[in-house]
């Protein structure tokens, strides 16, 4: 005697052969864009955002510190020179970490 | 020297999100592609044609979300809940499915008890029979039978209460006595 659970099981185990499934299913996959590298848009971001402050320092006209545009930014003057700088500077940081929590995510 | 150990599901996955593989999803497409049409085959009621398609569309579907695996369950899990929702969306686009509970059913007679098949039941009578049930009660069999789901995670793949799954597996299982037999239970 055969129950219903092995019959039902039986018809289950039962091979359908490929008969050139897979290839169909092969020539109908879409290009697939390798994976991109976790680490690569936050570096990416994060060393342009290095540079960018660093030519920022570089650049500043003579006497320009980075404490002094704090200040600046602090006592309600940005339009100084330095406090450009200091401004330029935070905002690419805070792009960068930004980026790199979404990254994480 | 014995011949190297096929690699296994994980193995094939990582193969193809590090390295954009194909020959490894090839590889998972002809290990998966049985199971996955037969359950198919069933859903649709023997509708080969159409069967395949969604195969087709399930494994195009895996290639496209393989980053999205988890590694937390098997991957056939995770290939049955694509296709039971390939599945589903082809068939509301005929009609509503209804994978719910009728309320208005009577619970099926002598459900509770073994189900003995005389050995003429053929596979094709089975077909037929499974033809014959409800969209809830073919996924219901096709989830836990065919893709060899437990209760619990048919109900997750179907999107239904696991009480659901359990009454369209016991009304299922006693339609097709029925239908197989010709036989009411007592």
């Amino acid at each position: 005697m055969n129950d219903l659970n092995h019959l039902l099981r039986e018809d289950a185990r039962q091979p359908i052969a490929d008969n050139g499934f897979s290839a169909r299913v092969m020539t109908a996959l879409p290009a697939r864009a390798v994976a991109k590298r976790k680490w690569l848009t936050p570096a990416l971001v994060f060393g342009s955002a290095a540079l960018g402050s660093v030519l920022a320092l570089a650049l500043a006209p003579a006497g320009t510190s980075l404490m002094q545009g704090f200040a600046d930014l602090v006592q309600l003057h940005p339009g100084t020179p330095a406090a450009i700088t200091a401004l330029g500077m935070a905002v690419a940081l805070m792009i960068s970490a930004i980026v790199f929590a979404v990254e994480t995510e | 020297m014995p011949p190297p150990a096929a690699p296994s599901d994980v193995d094939l996955i990582l193969a193809v999100l590090e390295r954009d593989d194909r020959r490894a999803f090839e590889q998972l497409v002809d290990r998966h592609q049985s199971q996955v049409r037969t359950v198919l085959r069933r859903l649709t009621r023997g509708d080969m044609a159409l069967s395949d398609d969604l195969a087709q569309e399930t494994f195009v579907l895996a290639w496209r979300n393989l980053s999205r695996f988890r590694f937390e369950a098997k991957f056939s899990t995770w290939l049955y809940r694509i296709a039971f929702n390939a599945w589903r969306s082809e068939a509301r686009k005929k009609r509503e499915v209804l994978l719910d509970i009728d309320p208005d059913e009577a619970p099926p007679p002598g459900s509770d008890i073994a189900v003995e098949m005389p050995d003429v039941a053929s596979r094709i009578d089975l077909e037929r029979a499974m033809a014959t049930l409800s969209d809830g009660e073919r996924a219901a069999l096709a989830a836990c039978y065919y893709a060899d789901l437990s209760h619990e995670e048919a109900a997750a793949a179907l999107g239904v209460p696991l009480g659901t799954v359990k009454t369209h597996i016991l009304r299922a299982k006693a339609k097709l006595k029925v239908r197989l037999t010709g036989k009411e239970t007592a």
